[in-house]
């Protein structure tokens, strides 16, 4: 039986959930999406391209299928209702997650005057359900058991994140008593993966991990001092629990309350039924870092007399203010969605995500966008040897493998074509050079320009240029085989975009 | 004769050890005549069940009377798991050809000999490439396969004492080119293995089989229909 066609107007695409979202709501076959893209929209496609990439999506062919519809505008005031014309359903995950305003008009022009403007829009264009994606925390400083309910007199709030949340909250409430249903759901702490590890921002929880990681490196230059035995108070309560969620169960627990054509207004509590205690979260990072010695403690931030490893791990702001607070718990119809006997987060899976964010360097491997765009007229071959390649490389996972050393040909064949020779030296690229050079190559790729474009721009994975296609390998070929999965990987995180080249399918 | 068979390819998933696997089953809308679990090369150098020589295989033998499973070892293409520090396994495999990780793909083609053994109780055959050949090896005691192929093997890379522990009929196939591994390499190592065995030696190829997956795939049938599996006919070209 053929379901009937769904349209959903997405925000924040582009989003740490945004992408995520995106990607669940394209699982069933007849839900199209229509997505909000800042201006340039040629940018933004190449970034969401490139998000969508990591789960085997290729945005060109979505978009080529009218599965996908990128609509360039801006919240709160770039849009008009005919944007919106024929759209079932607005998902707007679109949001600004500065908890301070700091001078600023944000948060509040995002989360509030943003969510706004697309309330009135989606009045206007006649849309009869809209979802909001708020957060667990808009409760502000309440403890106990929380109730899926909007909250109508504004809590103690702990910064202007969270009353940009509880304000918009409200419009939405409104917006449902006179315009249709609303659905507000409250994401607890987004953390990775529970498959992959994998996230595209490291906030909240990984600023924590990060200043473990700065403490661990300190300890391991300094071998007079006991890392197992370090002198760190952590402010909070080791009982206390720590609520985070793994990004793609929070991503297909949000779709579906999105999808549910259910015709009530209704609150959802997206947040982990068994999370784990501060304790355990401490536990998993100092088995993880291999350090130990941190004490929960009741003192107040600023501390008075820190030390200098209390200087050292709050040296990314007082993080612990706001991610070891006292324990909450939530009503939460999502909670009956988490397999019995499992738990949405435990040290494997939390180990997982500290590899994965170490791999990636915190998310800060990524070189500038206009780093990574092609000049005007396509991809020419000796730009991405002589000047990509040394900008790339050296920020990439190349760098750290760090057993590779090898002179290394390639040669693109056709009217476009020429031949580079690179020297690695344990991971390091040391030169490139046009052939003809000094170097002798131990090994030679040669491919065609299609081939060379394809690979580049991640349209086709490297291995099947090789395993299937028509590029060859000459000289030490066991050798060559062996460099061809780390070029893959490095492809698939420095992939280039520009105009006119379609995107991404890694 | 040749009759035109309709193959039938379904979408599988596998339980692994700790892993969820993704499979293709091939198999004719008749009545299958034997199973046969194909096993493909490393993960790092293109080996997922779409690789050329794979997929040729997995066709060939399904309209020669056989249910196929191809698999992806963990971390390919759908299947779960896979190395969770990329870097250290490339370097390793940079240094050495191999990584840790290859005795999860191992288990891994346990789990999909299980799989096979629970969808079809036709005899079954044991197919691997290149990577694939050592690890259909390593399950070769606790099989009950009736017969075993192994395309491009490296017995410089891996060892294949497991062999001795199977005794059911045996071919090798390899091109007279291939650069892992060359013709008297092969020569010595096959004299040094148990029988009943038989070596066939294409000519070009390579290691790759790019342009003669079919040529390959026809000894593998041929072979295949040289047996005498129990319990059903001679198995015929249906391609």
């Amino acid at each position: 039986m053929t379901r009937e066609r769904i349209d959903v107007f997405l925000t924040g695409a582009t989003g740490f959930l945004g992408h995520y979202l995106l990607a669940e709501l394209l699982a069933p076959p007849h839900v199209r999406c229509r997505v909000l893209l800042r201006p340039p929209v040629s940018a933004s496609c190449a970034r969401l391209g490139r998000l969508l990439a990591g789960f085997g999506l290729n945005l060109s062919a979505l978009i080529a299928e009218n599965r996908v519809v990128p609509v360039e505008g801006e919240l709160p005031d770039s849009l008009n209702s005919a944007d919106l014309g024929g759209i079932d359903l607005v998902l707007h995950a679109g949001g600004n997650t500065a908890f301070q305003a700091n001078g600023s008009d944000e948060p509040a022009r995002t989360n509030v005057a943003g969510t706004k403007a697309m309330l009135t829009l989606a009045r206007d264009a006649g849309i009869p359900r809209f979802v909001f994606v708020s957060t667990a925390y808009v409760c502000g400083e309440q403890v106990g058991h929380l109730p899926e309910a909007v909250y109508p007199t504004a809590p103690p709030l702990r910064n202007d994140y969270e009353r940009s949340k509880w304000e918009a909250e409200q419009l939405v409430w409104d917006w449902g008593r006179r315009n249709g249903v609303a659905r507000i759901c409250r994401p607890s702490i987004l953390f990775g993966d529970s498959r992959t590890g994998r996230a595209s921002a490291m906030k909240g929880l990984y600023l924590v991990a990060r200043a473990t990681e700065v403490l661990a490196r300190a300890m391991d230059g300094n071998h007079d001092a006991d890392r197992h035995h370090i002198q760190l108070r952590i402010l909070g309560r080791g009982d206390a629990t720590c609520n985070v969620i793994p990004i793609d169960w929070a991503a297909k627990q949000i779709v579906r309350i999105a999808l549910d054509p259910a015709t009530e207004s209704s609150v959802h509590h997206v947040t982990n039924p068994d999370p784990p205690t501060h304790q355990e979260v401490k536990q998993w990072l100092e088995a993880y870092f291999d350090i130990a010695g941190g004490r929960f403690d009741d003192a107040t931030w600023p501390l008075a007399d820190a030390n200098h490893y209390e200087d050292l791990f709050y040296s990314l702001g007082n993080i612990c203010l706001d991610y070891f607070r006292h324990g909450l718990t939530f009503e939460s119809q999502c909670a009956a969605n988490v397999p019995s006997g499992q738990r949405l987060i435990d040290g494997a899976s939390f180990a997982q995500c500290m590899k994965y964010a170490q791999a990636t360097n915190w998310c800060r491997n990524r070189i500038d966008e206009t780093d990574s765009v092609a000049p005007a007229g396509g991809i020419d071959p000796k730009w991405y040897f002589e000047s990509f390649l040394p900008r790339a490389v050296p920020r990439s996972v190349v760098a750290k493998v760090q057993e590779l050393t090898a002179v290394v040909q390639y040669t693109i064949t056709g009217p476009n074509g020429g031949s580079w020779i690179s020297r690695f030296d344990r991971g390091q690229l040391k030169e490139t050079h046009a052939v003809p050079t000094a170097l002798t190559p131990e090994f030679e790729y040669r491919l065609s320009y299609e081939d060379l474009v394809d690979v580049v721009t991640c349209r086709k994975p490297l291995q099947d240029v090789f395993f299937h296609g028509s590029a060859e390998m000459f000289g030490e070929v066991e050798l060559a085989l062996k460099m061809v999965p780390i070029i893959g990987e490095f492809l698939k995180e420095f992939p280039v975009v520009g105009e006119g080249i379609p995107s991404l399918a890694c | 004769m040749l009759i035109e068979t309709t193959i039938i390819e379904e979408n599988v998933r596998i339980q692994g050890r700790d892993r969820m696997l993704e499979g293709v089953l091939a198999y004719p809308a008749d009545r299958a005549k034997f199973t046969a679990l194909i096993a493909g090369p490393h993960p790092f150098l293109g080996g997922d069940m779409r690789n050329n020589v794979v997929d040729t295989l997995s066709k060939t033998l399904a309209s020669g009377g056989g249910v196929t499973l191809a698999f992806d070892y963990g971390g390919v293409g759908e299947s779960e798991g896979g190395p969770t520090d990329w870097p250290a396994a490339m370097s390793a495999f940079w240094k050495d050809g191999m990584i840790p990780e290859e005795h999860d793909w191992v288990d891994d083609v346990g789990a999909a000999m299980a799989a096979t053994r629970e969808w079809c109780d036709a005899p079954l055959v044991l197919v691997g490439y290149s990577f694939g050949c050592w690890s259909i090896a390593n399950h070769l005691r606790d099989s009950s396969a009736h017969a075993v192929v192994l395309v491009s093997p490296n017995p410089k890379q891996h060892v294949f004492d497991d062999l001795a522990d199977c005794d059911v009929p045996l071919l090798i196939v390899h091109s007279d080119n291939d650069f892992t591994c060359s013709v008297s390499e092969m020569m010595t190592w096959f004299e040094s293995i148990r029988e009943p065995k038989v070596r066939v030696q294409l000519s070009a190829g390579e290691h790759f089989f790019r342009g003669h997956e079919a040529e390959l795939a026809k000894v593998v049938l041929e072979f295949l229909q040289g047996q005498r599996l129990p319990g059903v006919e001679q198995i015929e070209d249906t391609r």
